[in-house]
């Protein structure tokens, strides 16, 4: 699924693809040709002027030293165009990918989405995407470095066959030497290095959300000593890689080194075509050796390969219920052993009970983000386990407990609500929810920006901003856990008496889950855990 | 012949040795600049993130990704660097014992190339930190749409979150392309002047081996004189180019380390809490005290005093900034202004922190036993836990999963009032004279309520207890009430 996704995102930059292949097998071209001809001049120019003035008259400079000045020029636009086509194609390609991959993410199963740290989420969605890169430059690299293994080639079968097939068999040494190598000696410490970087990486988020309680008792070495363990793992897996890359780099000069000399002792053909075949041979080792890099990502590419196949082979949710609009007409029962209620459409119920009872379980199995409420729920005829999330968020709007805010301005999060959502419709919410004269005091008003979860809000008002956004959903039903948590008892009041008059108006019905005898009052039935 | 043979050979295997060598050495020195570099920048970020209004994801970033960005710089790029410095000067010394004329082609064409190399350097910088601003901030949106994915999927918003990610994806790719246009027109430039310096030789030494230069020979060439010269021409250039071949190493490592520094410059501009020494508190005061927010919103002027020891009550319309007043009495808010006092005398509010005891609404969980949670701010570790523990109502917690539980720091298997519980049994068990509480009660009904309420006024009675509260039940018990 995930190479898939990259073939898509890479078809999109097919076209810059193919233009970075063709000028990186000019330029390896270009390259080797430089040196032969260099090395073929200077060799006949020698020859030339030794054996006298008429013979030096009589040398041929002009192309030669024409085709130097070319293959200079050439070898030099090549080489600036390849890489830049090349690493177009690769980050547009990848800018592509981790939306696609967010969105497989986010169709699947709740439970299959929650039960993944959002660090360690984010870091593939980051790094690992990233990690791919040399996926898609891969294809430049290997056409280039044939290019200029092919032109190698053809210089050394003009000093005769034998230097030719020298360097064939060092050409093919190099690359054994290097797929073996990398492959044994750096895959494991890669993969050591990645898993180290994701656990540090979710460790981090994890503490960062505790400032004070680090600040106040001193944990900032207990926090280091926690994460001294993956900053170990994750340097000395570096240092693994390092030595192991100078060994399979330096095992490809070392072939080079033997090849070029093997080239020069096998020539035959004169000074003039050996010299030709030894430059040209070392050229293209060079332009071959370029292939290194490529093996030792290799890992590194499959192994995040892997880990984002995980994320991008979800399965996508069962599709809603097709008849989304009679089941907003169903009651909805909550039954626990031999107890019941119903609750007609535009009911309100109050789910009671102490804390650590399983409210928040219940109507998390209400609104479809998890399964383990042990009481049964019913839209209808339907369990809501069957209905699945698809449709359950089409009937209920919740604000929860931990009112979560995305970090954006407030506009961004009551929008997220429903699409097309207006400005006056915002403000009406906002009144109803009694934070619309606390929004016109912020410095931008709707687009002042909160940061992080609501950061800049107090408890109570994040609280009141989540119920305004469920308010603006506009479902059949409210959901809303402890929405007064957090306020002085005059607005609590306020509240109620708003709610109570929306509910009316809107003919919308309320699941309300509060300890706060403010609100209670709001429901007509109870529900006790 | 043979001797040239062996020559090649050797050649090459000295250099594969030396550059392994370079690498490894390189390594080693980075990592301990990584490590002390990662050590203080958790020591500086971790405790002031809200303080300085950033997104988990943008410090995360900062004190996981950068320190990986500044790698390159000190282990590839420092030694290169040097190498690219000394290494031409070496080769044109050499190549001048065979051909002084091909040593002065090489040296001549390095001036325009350095104005050209000098320019794209100037450029690349601005476009390399602007594209590192682009990226963490895309490292924050990840970490925030996938934390908030329950919300967003609630209101089926993944579509419109989806479109989002993909503008800020396809920004980071503009952004990177600009940096690398320079980094590649730079290695371009330089590229060209390898390779013209290489022709330019190679034509010298042709032109004088066939005698048809246009002007009197300067030095007399022979074919090994000349082929020595043309060998190491490309040499001239190598230590440039693989210099030219990490630059992105470098201008990574410097927009990283530039982003490193700012942080640590923005944590740091909180006065470092100096150890005071432990006291019995008679009071605690708050005089004029007021948080500025970077948008210039304003919280305050305060004023509050509380006796110790007693159980305090901090109340006031949702939004009058009680949990801002409780971070600011330990100095955890920007810019604040004002003055604390304890026992009458004025302190910097950061070194109260080795006194107070903190329960936030949301408690920290390290990996690890629920026992050791709980003694997390604990000095020695004799406090009885478990009868705290007990008479906020967790026993039942314990008697299931006991003491040695052990801990999934994401807190799932907890619900918000046991979470909330455990912070406030750790503050208790911390044995600091003063007690930060912010909401004691939320979450929790009305009888769970009630116990936390009796054991408060219980650890009251020889400590200062400070909540913040709504619930009236709570501030029945209150020796004094501050509202705001």
């Amino acid at each position: 699924m995930i190479a898939q996704l990259l073939h898509d995102a890479s078809r999109r930059q097919r076209r810059a693809t193919w233009v970075a292949i063709l000028l990186a097998m000019l330029a390896a071209v270009a390259g080797v040709g430089l040196l032969a001809v260099s090395g073929w001049f200077l060799t006949g120019a020698a020859i030339a002027g030794a054996s006298g003035i008429a013979a030096a008259r009589g040398f041929n400079y002009l192309l030669p030293s024409a085709g130097i000045r070319a293959f200079a020029v050439i070898r030099t636009l090549g080489r600036y165009g390849e890489r830049l086509f090349s690493h177009r194609a690769a980050f547009f390609a990848l800018a592509d990918v981790r939306p696609a991959l967010f969105a497989r993410l986010a169709a699947a199963e709740p439970g299959m989405v929650f039960s993944r740290p959002s660090g360690e989420v984010a870091a593939q969605l980051g790094s690992d995407v990233d990690a791919l890169e040399d996926a898609v430059v891969r294809r430049v690299t290997l056409p280039g470095a044939l290019a200029g293994a092919a032109t190698g080639l053809v210089a050394g079968i003009l000093a005769g066959p034998w230097s030719a097939v020298a360097l064939l068999v060092g050409l093919a040494a190099m690359r054994l030497a290097s797929r073996g190598l990398s492959a044994r000696l750096v895959t494991a410490h890669v993969q050591r290095r990645a898993d180290a970087m994701t656990r540090l990486k979710a460790g981090y988020a994890e503490y960062a959300a505790c400032g004070a309680e680090i600040a106040v008792y001193r944990l900032v070495p207990r926090i280091v000593d926690a994460m001294a363990a993956d900053v170990d793992d994750l340097e000395a897996a570096r240092l693994a890689i390092v030595r192991h890359e100078a060994v399979v780099q330096g095992a490809q000069m070392v072939l080079a080194a033997f090849t070029v000399a093997a080239v020069l002792a096998l020539a035959n053909g004169g000074a003039p075509l050996a010299a030709a075949a030894a430059l040209a041979g070392a050229a293209a080792a060079e332009a071959w050796s370029g292939l290194v890099r490529t093996d030792m990502q290799r890992p590194r590419v499959d192994d995040a390969m892997e880990r984002l196949e995980d994320m991008a082979s979800l399965q996508p949710r069962p599709p809603h219920h097709d008849d989304i609009v009679r089941l907003a007409a169903e009651p909805v029962s909550f039954s626990s052993g031999e107890r019941e209620v119903v609750l007609e459409p535009a009911g309100r119920l109050l789910i009671g009970g102490p804390s650590g009872a399983g409210k928040s379980r219940l109507l998390g199995t209400l609104l479809g983000l998890r399964e383990d409420a042990p009481q049964r729920i019913h839209v209808g005829t339907i369990e809501v386990r069957e209905l699945g999330l698809e449709s359950l968020r089409r009937l209920f709007a919740s604000a929860p407990q931990d009112a979560a805010l995305i970090a954006g301005t407030v506009a961004d999060n009551l929008r997220l609500a429903r699409p097309g959502v207006t400005d006056a419709e915002i403000w009406d919410a906002l009144e109803t929810a009694c934070l619309a004269e606390t929004v016109r005091a912020l410095p931008q008003g709707l687009d002042q920006w909160l940061g992080g979860d609501g950061a800049r809000l107090s408890g109570g008002q994040r609280k009141r901003l989540s119920l305004a956004r469920a308010l603006l959903a506009g479902r059949p039903w409210l959901v809303l856990d402890e929405p007064s948590e957090g306020l002085d008892s005059a607005t609590e009041r306020q509240l109620a008496a708003n709610l109570s008059a929306w509910l009316d108006r809107t003919g919308t019905g309320l699941i309300l889950v509060s300890h706060r005898e403010g609100l209670r009052g709001l429901a007509a039935s109870t529900f006790a855990l | 012949m043979p001797v040239l043979l062996a020559g090649i050979v050797f050649s090459g295997v000295l250099r594969a040795a030396t550059q392994g060598m370079a690498g490894i050495a390189g390594q080693r020195e980075a990592i301990g600049v990584k490590r002390a570099m990662r050590t203080r920048l958790i020591g500086a970020l971790l405790p002031t993130g809200p303080v300085r209004g950033k997104l988990v994801g943008e410090d995360l970033h900062v004190a996981i990704d950068d320190v990986e960005a500044y790698e390159g710089l000190v282990a590839r790029f420092g030694p290169l660097k040097l190498a690219a410095v000394l290494s031409p000067l070496l080769i044109a010394f050499v190549v001048g014992f065979a051909s002084w004329v091909s040593a002065l082609i090489m040296i001549v064409t390095l001036l325009p190339f350095g104005v050209g190399m000098a320019f794209a350097g100037l450029a690349g910088k601005a476009e390399a930190e602007r594209q590192l601003l682009a990226l963490s901030r895309l490292s924050g949106l990840f970490v925030d749409r996938v934390a908030t994915l329950p919300v967003v999927l609630a209101f089926g918003a993944e579509d419109r979150v989806t479109r989002q990610i993909g503008e800020a994806a396809r920004e980071v790719a503009e952004r990177t392309m600009q940096v690398l246009r320079i980094a590649f027109l730079s290695s371009a430039v330089l590229e060209f002047f390898a390779a013209l310096s290489v022709a330019l030789v190679a034509v010298y030494c042709g032109f004088s081996l066939l005698g048809l230069l246009p002007f009197p020979a300067p030095e007399a060439l022979t074919l090994g004189r000349a082929f020595f010269a043309l060998a190491l021409a490309p040499e001239f250039y190598l230590g440039m180019r693989r210099m030219a071949a990490a630059y992105h190493d470098k201008q990574q490592g410097e927009a990283a380390e530039a982003s490193v520094t700012e942080a640590l410059k923005q944590a740091g501009a909180r006065p470092g809490p100096s150890a005071m020494p432990m006291m019995p508190v008679r009071s605690l005061a708050a005089e004029h005290l007021e948080v500025t927010y970077a948008d210039g919103n304003r919280i305050g002027p305060f004023r509050a005093e509380w006796q110790g020891p007693g159980l305090h009550a901090l109340t006031g319309a949702t939004g009058a900034g009680k949990s801002s007043l409780l971070h600011a009495l330990i100095g955890m808010a920007p810019a604040l202004s004002g003055v604390v006092k304890l026992n009458g005398e004025e302190v910097a509010p950061a070194s109260l922190a080795g006194m107070i005891g903190w329960a936030g609404q949301r408690p920290l969980l390290l990996p690890g036993t629920l026992g050791e949670n709980l003694l997390l701010g604990a000095g020695d570790e004799g406090a009885d836990v478990l009868s705290l523990l007990d008479a906020c109502g967790l026993s039942d917690l314990v008697g299931q999963r006991g003491l040695d539980l052990v801990i999934d720091p994401r807190g799932s298997g907890l619900s918000g009032g046991e979470r909330r519980r455990i912070g406030l049994v750790r503050a208790i068990a911390s044995g600091r004279p003063i007690l930060l509480l912010d909401e004691p009660t939320a979450d929790l009904d009305g009888e769970t309520a009630r116990r936390v309420g009796d054991l408060l006024e219980a650890v009251a009675r020889d400590r200062l207890v400070i909540a913040a509260t709504h619930d009236p039940a709570l501030v029945s018990r209150c020796a004094s009430v501050v509202g705001l």
